[in-house]
């Protein structure tokens, strides 16, 4: 019995083996180039991806017709995804990491997965700004963390930054989501860095302060709060407004049109904005590729599509946004290091939980 | 010495190299306790672990509650009563097993939000507004509502089964006795189904307590939080596992307890005699009552969460891309039925193993494997990378032998998605399994010994025939769960390897539920013919 | 002397006094043996051990001078050659009469197999139900099956655990009777374990007493009605 089990077993695995190789039969012939890589070109990119969106395997396929190079994808959750590079180690397959938060780029760079790599071409298309210091890691779209109003209740003049929502005059008006989200958690990582770590504590309080009821849902869940009557105004992502104007469902976009979106701390700190980007992992075997596919995505025509299908702004700077995000008017950024949001991150989650934003 | 010889055979050479398999990567996680606390425990205990916990122990005890309030309800009426729609809703009540809790969060939540149907057309049609605070589902009671209703099968199915082959006798003496329905149902059912009961409800609490999508969206934290909060917020992985062995730890305190409570009182039917229960034909007032009472939990369960799934469906056809859809049905059922055959053959295994050795404490030993099944997925999945890529790296001369110029094979294959599904639902086909041994008792195998048949004859020939049902159940279990689960797949998948759950969390995650309900509405017709063949298959069996 | 018990011992994993305590006994070919005693006697325990189904602390268990245990030998019970009927018969729900009783009988031709069915069907008289179902049988039926199925593959030894428990009062008269010609006709050396003295003395040889693991007295039928000899006398 315990050779049929055992003979059962592993003749099991070795099928298993052999068509899971099948399936990752790019990633297997990439190993295979890693030594003549001097020699001939491998024709793969192995990208984890914490972004789910189709307009990027639309992007990924025009790139393999473009260049040839195949672009092989495990989409997960950042985090995760971080972490299982970490235990490949030098073995791993990956070449680039693309995650939709600067905070995980700047934790992967931390951990010493990523390495530099750069181009003329990427320099060209993506401000200094958006770049790691040492070239690590590339931003590739960035999203605004805005006021959204009711336009029926609200004026714009109202309105002023971020901070004034913490007046009394709010109490009880205002919504957001749960801390455990990354975009607030990023949120309060500037105000640190900006504000210092007590006035960000006073922030986050006088917002706990005035919601309008405990955080739940989503970012587009806010705005459908606003729309039932629930608070005023709400901090969410113009990428989840953008979405919910140009919903298959007519009543979220009957909700959506209800409402203003406001830049807030233009006269002050700015925006706060957030990037997409991607690293180039350290034991990458395709890093020529790698930076290949950086380079078409920060290219005019994939920013073209970031912004319009996916309501995002483009990086490359010779590139107009879509014109629904034009008709929201340009806006001041906050003027920070983007890494400081991944430095500030776990900050940040002590003073949400300390102030009790659940 | 003869004990030995007794105990000693191939069964529990590979019923102990299964478990011991199976406990490897949660014995990674386990030595977690022992890591030394930092700032980040400091911090979770001072600020939110007691809140944390205090929320978790209200979901488990309020959704076991109901859930077996439920389950049991339905599966006495089903057993006991005949009476109108009662042949479709006995196989249509396992059905909101189908649909992923967090996919029902969703959908409920669409239901009931400002611009879901209900307040849509109060508002449009009728022109009322209601208290929005009124549909608010996302808070402790609503998550337990949608516990509640997708996993509340889990104590239907077990309780169904045992109470429809196993209690008519004790049933008709109760009736002779002159018992009425209810005194029944409080003094005979729910004391004699206590076993089906526990085992049912300690997978809906297990279910629970490792959730992490219904929580993360309705805003509730949870232990659950914690782990992934001291893990992705202070990327501080030691301590999110340190969080999850002392999990794993709570669950050992429950397995122990649960043992405890079933006591000596083991009920094994092990006789020609099991006969079906028959059942009581119930008109008028009665029959009504019954059907509406199962009717609603299966709307409320099924029906509604579908229909709106459907209509959001046709709202979305043809914006989302349709073409790869096959491929991923192809890879949802070949990796769910593979995992699922080898989940149920291993666990015939070692079943077989707890049922002939002797010791009470040797047949705790499989209880152990349950432990993958307590804990978020998403930390199971860094234990099993950490186990494959160590045993990669042990395997990488063999590798070269081979010509293979990889430094990660299994790493990088299925077989590590696999792996970590059967160490992570093992414990759902053992259960079934288990109660399928716990069933046929040991006489007929000891019969077919005397008769001169050897132990692997005896298997073949009389326990897996008369198996058959818990094997189904097994398999059909277990695929649908792996049919639905999300973090392990997105994390130990390889390249390009997409499932129809990924897919609808994809568009889940993205607060697209719209887009996501294609492929959850193939998740549920698919595993809806599962449960369909599965009954099918069950009423045909003899006996 | 065809079957020779020495010294048997046995007690349960969880207890340390014994379930059985030096059970010795012999047994001639051909003999019909009862073991009498109330439940909870040990008198299941003896039957299983020797079946064994339950492994002895201490003691010898011979067939025709093989050696089935001692203290370094033990043979699994599939390799003894011993029949066993079931207290509930444990019939296999999903064969047919006639393939329970085929089970046994996987060592012999096809043509050998068919004569053996025929003869065991005959001898319990039950041809002609070759093809039902094991519930669609009545409990008197059921027992005459599970007895073919014992006897079929030609056991050294029968064992019956209860053999009348589950039958009514009215068949169980007619049954002893049954019983017994089957298992004078078959010739087969039989140990059958029952609380009920009328059984034991309606068909059995002789009749071994137990009380609380220990033998009180072994005899006639005709000799059991005196008082009770005192332990140790008969070893």
């Amino acid at each position: 019995m315990k050779k049929i089990i055992s003979l059962f077993v592993i003749s099991l695995l070795l099928i298993l083996a052999a068509c899971g190789n099948e399936s990752s039969d790019p990633a297997k012939k990439s190993s295979t180039t890693e030594k003549e890589e001097t020699v001939t070109e491998s024709k793969e990119v192995n990208l984890y991806t914490s972004r789910h969106y189709d307009v990027d395997d639309e992007l990924y396929a025009k790139f393999e017709k473009e260049t040839g190079i195949k672009v092989n994808v495990i989409k997960g959750e950042a985090d995760e995804l971080l972490e299982r590079i970490k235990r490949e180690g030098d073995a791993t397959q990956a070449d680039l990491l693309y995650t939709a938060d600067v905070g995980r780029l700047y934790r992967a760079k931390e951990d010493g997965v990523l390495q530099a790599g750069s181009s003329e071409l990427l320099d060209k298309q993506i401000p200094k700004k958006f770049q790691d210091n040492d070239q690590m890691w590339y931003g590739l779209t960035k999203r605004a963390r805005v006021i959204i109003y009711n336009k029926d209740k609200v004026k714009p003049e109202e309105l002023s930054t971020y901070e004034a929502l913490t007046e009394d005059k709010w109490k009880g008006r205002v919504l957001i989501r749960s801390s455990e989200n990354v975009y607030n958690q990023s949120l309060l990582a500037s105000f640190i860095d900006i504000n210092g770590e007590e006035k960000a504590k006073e922030w986050a309080a006088g917002i706990v302060n005035n919601l309008a009821r405990n955080p739940e849902g989503g970012d587009r869940d806010q705005a459908k709060a606003i729309a039932a009557g629930i608070g005023d105004v709400a901090i969410m992502n113009t990428y989840y407004y953008g979405q919910m104007l140009n919903s298959e469902d007519p009543e979220e976009v009957k909700v959506a049109e209800g409402l203003g979106v406001y830049f807030p701390n233009q006269e002050t700190t700015g925006t706060h904005v957030n990037i997409s980007g991607a690293g180039i992992v350290k034991h990458s075997k395709n890093k020529e590729n790698a930076i290949k596919l950086l380079e078409f995505l920060s290219a005019p025509e994939a920013q073209e599509t970031f912004a319009t299908a996916n309501f995002e702004y483009p990086v490359n700077v010779d590139v107009e946004p879509s014109e629904l995000l034009k008709s929201w008017g340009d806006f001041k950024e906050q003027d920070i290091p983007l890494s400081v949001l991944g430095d500030n991150n776990a900050k940040s989650i002590m003073i949400f939980n300390e102030v009790g934003w659940k | 010495m003869k004990r030995l010889m007794l105990n000693v055979n191939s069964w529990t050479i590979s019923a102990c190299f299964i478990i011991i398999l199976l406990f490897l990567p949660n014995l990674t996680i386990l030595k977690g306790v022992f890591v030394p606390s930092n700032e980040n425990w400091d911090h979770l205990k001072n600020f939110v672990l007691q809140d944390y916990i205090q929320t978790s122990v209200l979901l488990v005890v309020f959704t076991a509650f109901f859930s077996i309030v439920i389950g049991l309800s339905l599966a006495w009426l089903i057993a006991q009563y005949q009476f109108p729609l009662r042949n479709f809703l006995k196989w249509a009540l396992i059905l909101p097993l189908a649909i992923p809790p967090f996919i029902g969060a969703y959908t409920y939540h669409g239901i009931v939000n400002y611009t879901g149907v209900i307040q849509k057309t109060l508002r449009n049609e009728f022109d009322i507004a209601v208290n929005p605070s009124f549909f608010d589902i996302m808070n402790i009671p609503g998550a337990i509502f949608i516990y509640t209703l997708f996993l509340y099968p889990y104590v239907y199915t077990i309780t169904r089964i045992f109470l429809s082959n196993q209690s008519a006798s004790l049933i008709e003496s109760a009736k002779i006795l002159g018992k009425g329905p209810w005194q029944i149902f409080f003094q005979i059912v729910i004391p004699i189904s206590r076993v089906a009961i526990i085992g049912g409800s300690s997978l809906v609490v297990l279910e629970v307590l490792n959730d992490y999508g219904v929580v993360k969206y309705f805003g509730i934290q949870t232990f659950s939080t914690a782990i992934f909060q001291t893990w992705f917020g202070f990327g501080d992985i030691e301590t999110s596992i340190k969080l999850s062995a002392s999990l794993m730890g709570f669950v050992i305190l429950i397995l122990v307890f649960e043992k405890l409570l079933r006591g000596k009182k083991q009920f094994s039917f092990a006789s020609t005699k099991v006969k079906p229960l028959p059942l009581i034909k119930l008109v008028g007032l009665k029959a009504l009552f019954a059907t509406s009472y199962v009717s609603v939990i299966f709307c409320f369960a099924f029906l509604i969460p579908v229909a709106q799934l459907v209509s959001w469906f046709i709202l979305t056809f043809g914006k989302i891309p349709i073409d790869e859809f096959f491929l991923h049905i192809k890879n949802s059922v070949l990796v769910a039925g593979i995992s699922a055959t080898i989940i149920i053959f291993c666990a015939l295994i070692v079943g077989n193993f707890s049922r002939i050795v002797k010791g009470k404490y040797v047949k705790l030993l499989p209880k152990v494997t349950v432990l993958g099944y307590s804990i978020p997925g998403a930390v199971i999945a860094v234990a099993v990378v950490t186990s494959f890529i160590a045993l990669d790296r042990f395997l990488s001369p063999l590798y070269s032998a081979m010509g293979i110029d990889s430094k990660l094979v299994l790493s990088v294959s299925i077989v590590m998605l696999i792996t970590a599904y059967i160490i992570r639902f093992f414990a759902i086909g053992y259960n079934a399994i288990e109660s399928g041994y716990d069933k046929i008792g040991v006489d007929f195998s000891h019969a077919s010994r005397m008769l001169g048949a050897g132990l692997i004859k005896t298997f073949v020939k009389v326990d897996l025939p008369m198996m058959k049902g818990a094997i189904i159940s097994g398999f059909i279990l277990v695929f649908i769960d792996i049919m639905k689960e999300i973090p392990l797949t997105l994390i130990l998948r390889p390249f390009n390897f997409d499932t129809l759950a990924t897919k609808a969390f994809q568009y889940a995650s993205d607060e697209r539920v719209m887009a996501a309900s294609q492929a959850s509405l193939f998740i549920i017709t698919i595993s809806a013919i599962a449960i369909f063949v599965f009954h099918y298959l069950l009423e045909k069996e003899p006996r | 002397m065809f079957i020779a018990i020495e010294n048997v011992c046995f007690s349960y994993s969880n207890s340390k006094e014994n379930a059985i305590d030096g059970f010795s006994m012999t047994i001639d070919k051909g003999e019909v043996i009862s073991i009498l005693g109330r439940s909870g006697s040990g008198k299941s325990s003896i039957l299983r051990i020797l079946a064994g189904l339950e492994l002895p602390t201490k003691g010898t268990f011979k067939i025709a001078d093989n050696i089935l245990f001692n203290h370094n030998i033990f043979v699994h019970p599939e390799k003894r050659g011993i029949g066993l009927v079931f207290q509930d018969y444990a019939l296999f729900p999903h064969m047919t009469v006639i393939e329970n009783i085929k089970f046994g009988l996987f060592k012999l031709s096809k043509d050998e197999k068919k004569k053996r069915l025929k003869e065991v069907l005959e001898l319990v008289e039950l041809t002609g139900f070759e093809n039902r179902y094991p519930y669609q049988l009545s409990g008197g039926q059921q027992q005459r099956v599970a007895i073919a199925r014992a006897l079929a593959p030609k056991p050294n030894l029968l064992l019956l655990d209860e053999p009348f428990s589950n039958l009514d009062a009215e068949l169980q008269y007619k049954i002893r009777k049954d019983l017994r010609d089957i298992l004078k006709k078959a010739n087969i050396t039989s140990i059958f374990v029952t609380h009920d003295e009328n059984d034991a003395h309606a068909l059995a040889d002789r009749i071994v007493k137990i009380d609380k693991g220990r033998i009180v007295k072994i005899g006639r039928p005709c000799d059991m009605l005196g008082t009770p000899i005192k332990d140790g006398v008969l070893q």
